[in-house]
């Protein structure tokens, strides 16, 4: 992962505070301070923060707004005829979105009006519910969602809102679900992509992070859906793991090429997650019994692995050291875990010793990854992260075992006085990293 | 996005929730208008699950595979969620009974006779006019006519000439539910 990609709120505000003593000090002339606020968009700091609590006040408002109407009308929703019913439902979906654009398009009702238009969609979706309740339609549960998400699509285009997309992804997963519980296979199958088509673009373009990395979380988790349904355990290891390495390798993609850097963090984070998880669960000894394995249909793990492999050339070419070796890292574990995947179906019999060892050393090697890349990228949380989940990990395996209680005992101590002393040499190695700039910075002074 | 543009997309967003809304009963608002109607024997309830939130679940005479003749003990002929044409006939007290079952929509049938379109479920065809929604203030007495009054509850069903289904009224005795 790369540092300071994602310049947060707090670090801008600080700063902000930080450059009129700058000033006073002499450390900077007013011409550095107003460069300094201009490239960091300090004066945008005050109207950012005050749009963001209108949004969500905005947004609560509407939704309550929306639930007082429907309060109001509901007690005499029976007693209302057919037409009339009909003609409310049109006209709450068209106030909500007329007033919303309209607002939308004012100087400072911007955001509102973005809430309106959400609040509209979620009328939508509650008018699709009560048509299908005016004349009785009894049809799947999940071509109700599939035409939410549609029309909810729509407008997530049309005004380039986040928000809705979110909506989108929620909605279409639902009609995902269904869709694949009643064996429609073949548009089952294709919704990773459908998604991938629909979705992402929308993200890159409006710069949202939270659509980006949740459209690439719906894809995978598509993918394990389908794997874990019309396939085996072994199948929905070989999803997890490709999944998880190409949205890391994604991630570091984004950071490398610097295209989108404020995607890099979150989708490498994720992805890296995603793997920890996977190595961890697939770590324990009954997952790999062989009656928990059976045939392999795996198209998207397949592509998964594919575009991991084709980032990791991209980033071997485009990469520096020593992300480079923690990528390279990355790529072995989610590497183990898928071979262990492939060859457990002729294998398994004789080889569940084999695939456990390798799938606990792809999780070992996976916690130093992540101390690695806290030693990098000097971020603190990364490394507790890191050195918790091999303390999990061997506590894990410390307890599925049977051992006596004081191999037990033992483990815990030297677990405990590990993290104590990972924790202590990882202060000391903070400290000389800093002392060299430090003594840099004073001899500049003299 | 010029703001002209901005305005086109957004009113064509907000033309296709509109058509989606429209969509959505359309075909059962052509096949009221246009269809013919039937009158279904409803099958005894489960006393435990009548109530599914605000509807009633029904099951119909013809909702078996059994019940059509050339069906019985060939249901594996017709695979789950395969679509299935059933052929109704009107019977002497005015309900309409099962004939056949077909997997192509036949074609000139006399008037006293029509056919439902359905996907089969196991042993059981749906025809999507399974759910009767009923109004929130009538739910319990509903449930309770229907619960006691199971072999005199019919309901009245739209048909058009493809299969199509609207569920129109439920009837139970004299009662009319809408």
């Amino acid at each position: 992962m790369t540092p300071n990609q994602n310049l947060t709120t707090k670090f801008r505000a600080a700063l902000r505070n930080e450059l009129p003593i700058w000033i006073q000090k002499g450390f900077i002339s007013e011409e550095t301070a107003k460069q300094i606020s201009s490239t960091y968009q300090l004066d945008n700091l005050k109207a950012e923060s005050s749009s963001l609590l209108s949004a969500v006040i905005f947004t609560i408002g509407g939704l309550l707004l929306g639930g007082g109407l429907i309060s109001f009308v509901a007690p005499n929703w029976d007693a209302i005829p057919t037409p009339l019913k009909l003609a409310l439902l049109f006209a709450a979906l068209l106030s909500f979105h007329i007033i919303g654009h309209w607002l939308w398009h004012s100087k400072h009702w911007r955001r509102l009006g973005h809430a309106l238009i959400f609040c509209g969609c979620l009328v939508f979706g509650a008018n699709i519910g009560l048509v299908a309740q005016i004349f009785h339609i009894s049809s799947n549960w999940y071509g109700g969602f599939g035409a939410w998400a549609l029309g909810s699509l729509a407008m997530a285009w049309a005004i380039r809102s986040w928000i809705i997309g979110v909506l989108v992804l929620f909605t279409s997963f639902l009609w995902f679900v269904g869709i694949q519980n009643d064996n429609h296979d073949w548009p089952a199958s294709l919704y990773p992509l459908i998604l991938a088509f629909c979705l992402l673009p929308l993200a890159v373009m409006i710069r949202s992070r939270v659509l980006y990395a949740g459209t690439i979380v719906g894809i995978i988790a598509a993918a394990c859906v389908l794997a874990g349904q019309h396939g085996s355990a072994r199948q929905l290891l070989f999803t997890m793991a490709a999944g998880g390495m190409s949205m890391w390798t994604l991630g570091e993609l984004h950071g490398a090429l610097a295209w989108r850097v404020e995607f890099a963090n979150i989708t490498a984070g994720l992805g890296l997650g995603l793997l920890a998880a996977t190595a961890y669960v697939w770590s324990f000894h009954w997952l790999w019994h062989p009656a928990a394995f059976g045939s392999m249909r795996s198209t998207w793990a397949i592509v998964f692995f594919v575009l991991s492999l084709a980032a990791s050339l991209v980033l071997q070419r485009r990469g520096k050291q020593p992300q480079l070796w923690l990528t390279a890292g990355g790529v072995v574990v989610g590497g183990i875990l898928c071979a262990n995947s492939l060859l457990a179906w002729e294998t398994v019999a004789n080889g569940e010793f084999l695939f456990t060892v390798t799938t606990n050393l792809a999780a070992l090697l996976l916690g130093a990854v992540l101390i690695g890349v806290s030693l990098v990228d000097e971020r603190r949380p990364v490394f507790w992260l890191g050195t918790l989940y091999l303390v999990l990990l061997i506590l894990s395996r410390f307890l599925e075992y049977e051992t006596s209680l004081l191999v037990k005992s033992a483990a815990f101590l030297a677990c405990g006085v590990g993290v104590i002393f990972a924790g202590i040499s990882y202060e000391t190695y903070l400290r000389r990293h800093d002392a060299p700039s430090e003594a840099d910075n004073a001899g500049g002074g003299v | 996005m010029t703001k002209r543009a901005s305005l086109i997309a957004f009113v064509a967003a907000v033309v296709i929730q509109a058509l989606i809304l429209v969509a959505v009963p359309a075909r059962k608002v052509i096949t009221r208008v246009t269809g013919k109607t039937v009158v279904l024997q409803v099958q005894p309830v489960d006393p435990y699950s009548v109530l599914s939130g605000y509807y009633v679940t029904l099951a119909f005479d013809i909702s078996r595979l059994d019940a059509f003749p050339n069906a019985r003990g060939s249901s594996e002929g017709f695979p789950y969620g395969s679509v299935v044409y059933a052929v109704i006939e009107n019977g002497d007290d005015g309900i309409w009974k099962p004939v056949s079952i077909e997997k192509q929509l036949p074609a000139n049938l006399p008037e006293n006779r029509a056919v439902l379109a359905g996907r089969v479920h196991g042993g059981m065809i749906k025809y999507g006019i399974e759910e009767f929604y009923i109004p929130e203030a009538q739910r319990e007495y509903i449930a309770e006519d229907l619960t006691k009054n199971q072999d005199k509850a019919r309901v009245e069903v739209k048909v058009d000439g493809r299969g199509n289904a609207a569920l129109e009224r439920l009837v139970i005795e004299d009662r009319i539910y809408e």
